[in-house]
């Protein structure tokens, strides 16, 4: 008998991509079987992720070599400490699937839900094969599947607008993915080699040479504007805004995560090349300082949530690089940790914000005015979201956020961690500006005071991400504990 | 703003081009990539493999996961334009006939309605086919099939293989769309096949990955015995069929919703 762990890495990225290519043979005459099946398929993943992650927290990173050939010869995934986030992952789709059962009656004609269904699991199974593989040229690849689900998930409930928005996407997303080919081949030329270690090493062993940096460069900035940094953040909020909001959940949680996993990686391949890592360091913490006041300074004027909740992912995005590029050991696993918590929060912020506009028809501060009184309990998960994304202890926004700002007094940036605080206090007068409009603000529409709670398959989720958000508060040190091992090698590698 | 964008897009080429001068210089045997892993595919690539073509070693045997990532991105394509609301491609409602007698949704408006009934009574096609036209296509269709049939075949011996295939197929589906009509041209793939059918590359890949596991240890493995000479090339064809299949029927929907179908 084979040994199954060489099976489950794999699986895990064939298993979603296959099974998106069923749905529409399993959707049949009856849409609603496309959504249990889908469930049952992340739930499956999920199941496998959280098999995987138990086996590296006994053993170490696990590396399989598809086809049975070695490295650099075969394309090689590896699972490590860093793909652990691929259980939250899986686990987030499998609160977003069930939501969207509901969701999507009313938002989408029934005869589309195979495609927005199957686009799912193409994306959950594109982010999947992104963090795990260990190949460069594959990288690609799954970003690819990745991109074009999204664009195409951006556009699917609308006209006019949203097909503007997934084409403002398309294209700034294919200027990244564009740069990210152009890296990789410039990369296959001065190493003749994919593989993500190996090239490393042999980048690190080639003399220096302007294209090496152009190479990694052009990959930094792909990244980047994958991940939405500031000031490469324009395509971000239309798209973000104007998706469903099961879409926008799964963009903003996690498709902009994809810039942040290749970013590290970049990290990785940099660390020996003789690239000025101080000066990509100081890039860094500027446009991650940036992103944090740009994106609380420009959601404080929105009175449309999901737009607040969009410019909110870019001040996220830029603590997230803030912290790797403090390259300090607590900034850098506060970042790390930071990619899952992020998502979390923003999945159960846009999946609220998502029940509230489907239940009462608004999506403006001043229409949702009161809407607290008529829908107590989604606004409560609403609140423990915001509460989160601004960082109040014992929330699982405020653990990563003192990581790294302990990381910026630690490595004696300390002005860095100040401007940290400065905007987390920025971002929450938003949320404070929402909070009041919901729960004081007496209500100005007649169809918010006739609102009702949503359905039980829409509002379950929700509780429970909602619950998520203070547990991973209380016991947020053990992702932490988790990641730690590899940040410390990732930063070692570094020479720091 | 224009000054600034010209400016931007000077750097980065000045940049771009500065950089490429730092590549080594090409078709140099002694370059990177001639010395070191395309080094051992030219050398051990076909005793390895136990493929006869060198191109089809790569593509489905050491680099196999990145060619089933492809399909699924093709696959993908089809997907996002079946997405895609009606109005922004082809200009008509691209719901199945099916799903007009399931309840009335947000999208049954009184628009989607007549454009719905537009494409049923439009003609086959706005301009007549000419008959010269009509007649070499239907000649030829025999001969192109056999030709992209061959092409799928000999693509692990000689170049070729599942994708020219695919390209091929679809463009017959197309020609003999336009020439015979929508209505027989839909008979050629029934509509209850269609989502086997185009489903079939990434399938075919799962498939063949699991059963490379079972026989060797390794998702996508080959077993690379020489008695076990029959079963790799079975599988081999397996994937380049699912390919062929998957692909032709991925591009004639395409144009069909281009079409506004």
């Amino acid at each position: 008998m084979s040994d199954p762990w060489s099976l489950l890495v794999p699986g895990l990225v064939v298993l979603p991509l296959a099974a998106a290519t069923l749905v529409p043979i399993v959707a049949g005459r009856d849409p609603r079987r496309a959504g249990s099946f889908t469930f049952g398929v992340v739930l499956l993943v999920t199941a496998m992720a959280a098999a995987l992650v138990w086996r590296v927290g006994e053993v170490g990173a696990i590396s399989v070599p598809l086809g049975g050939w070695a490295a650099p010869y075969g394309i090689e995934f590896r699972f490590d400490r860093f793909s652990a986030w691929t259980l939250g992952l899986s686990a987030l789709f499998a609160f977003i699937v069930p939501f969207a059962w509901r969701y999507l009656e009313g938002t989408l004609p029934r005869s589309r839900w195979h495609v927005f269904y199957a686009l799912l699991l193409l994306n959950l199974g594109g982010l999947l094969g992104f963090s795990v593989t260990g190949d460069l040229f594959n990288l690609f690849v799954a970003m690819e599947v990745v991109s074009l689900s999204s664009y195409a998930m951006v556009a699917v409930a609308g006209r006019g607008v949203a097909a503007w928005a997934a084409l403002k996407y398309l294209l700034m997303g294919s200027v990244s993915s564009l740069l990210v080919l152009f890296g990789v081949g410039l990369l296959f030329a001065l190493t003749g080699s994919l593989n993500l270690i190996d090239v490393a090493a042999r980048v690190a062993e080639a003399p220096a040479s302007p294209a090496t940096t152009l190479a990694l460069a052009s990959l930094m900035v792909a990244f980047m504007l994958k991940a939405a940094l500031f000031p490469l953040h324009a395509w971000l909020p239309d798209a973000h805004a104007i998706a469903p909001s099961p879409v926008s959940a799964v963009l903003s949680g996690l498709v902009v995560k994809v810039g942040i996993v290749g970013l590290v990686r970049v990290l990785q391949l940099s660390a020996g090349s003789g690239t000025d890592l101080a000066l990509v360091n100081q890039v860094m913490l500027v446009l991650g300082t940036a992103a944090i006041v740009m994106g609380a300074f420009m959601a404080v004027f929105q009175d449309d949530i999901k737009l607040m909740l969009a410019f909110s992912t870019l001040s996220n995005i830029g603590y997230i690089v803030l912290g790797l590029g403090l390259a300090a050991p607590f900034a850098v696993i506060g970042s790390v940790v930071h990619v899952l918590n992020h998502a979390l929060i923003k999945v159960t912020l846009f999946l609220a914000a998502g029940s509230i506009i489907h239940q009462t028809g608004f999506r403006t501060l001043r229409d949702l005015r009161g809407v607290a009184r008529v829908m107590p309990q989604t606004s409560a998960a609403m609140a423990i979201g915001a509460l989160s994304i601004v960082g109040i202890p014992p929330t699982a926004g405020f653990i990563c956020k003192w990581y790294i700002a302990l990381g910026a007094f630690e490595s004696g940036q300390g002005v860095y961690g100040f401007a940290l605080v400065f905007g987390a206090l920025f971002i929450f007068v938003y949320y404070v500006r929402m909070l009041n409009a919901f729960f004081f603000r007496p209500a100005v529409r007649a169809e918010v005071q006739a609102a009702r709670e949503p359905a039980w398959s829409m509002r379950a989720p929700l509780f429970v991400l909602a619950a998520l958000c203070l547990l991973l508060g209380i016991f947020g040190s053990i992702p932490l504990a988790f990641v730690e091992p590899a940040v410390v090698e990732l930063l070692a590698s570094m020479g720091r | 703003m224009r000054g600034l964008g010209l400016a931007l897009v000077l750097v980065a080429a000045f940049t771009i081009v500065l950089g490429i001068g730092g590549l080594p210089p090409r078709l140099d045997p002694e370059g990177p990539v001639h010395t070191h892993v395309g080094a051992r595919y030219a050398e051990r690539g076909l005793e390895e493999t136990g493929l006869r073509n060198l191109v089809a070693a790569v593509l489905l045997v050491y680099r196999g996961f990145d060619t089933f990532l492809e399909v699924v991105v093709i696959f993908t394509a089809l997907v996002a334009v079946l997405a895609l609301p009606s109005g922004v491609i082809g200009g008509t409602s691209w719901r199945e006939p099916d799903a007009e007698t399931s309840e009335p949704d947000a999208e049954t408006s009184e628009s989607g309605d007549r454009r719905a009934a537009a494409v049923v009574d439009r003609p086959d096609t706005g301009v007549p086919v000419s008959n010269v036209v009509g007649f070499v296509v239907r000649l030829l269709a025999p001969f192109i099939a056999v030709f992209a049939a061959a092409l799928l075949y000999r693509g692990h011996v000689t170049p070729g293989g599942g994708f020219q295939a695919a390209a091929i197929f679809g463009a017959l589906f197309i020609a003999l769309g336009l020439v015979l009509g929508r209505a027989k041209a839909d008979r050629l793939v029934p509509r209850g096949v269609r989502p086997y059918l185009q489903a079939m590359g990434p399938l075919a890949f799962a498939l063949v990955g699991l059963l490379g596991w079972r026989l060797t240890g390794a998702f996508l493995g080959y077993p690379s015995e020489a008695s076990a000479y029959v079963l790799r090339e079975a599988m081999v064809v397996a994937v380049e069929v699912g390919i062929a299949v998957g692909g032709a029927v991925i591009l004639a929907r395409l144009f069909q919703a281009l079409e506004g179908r």
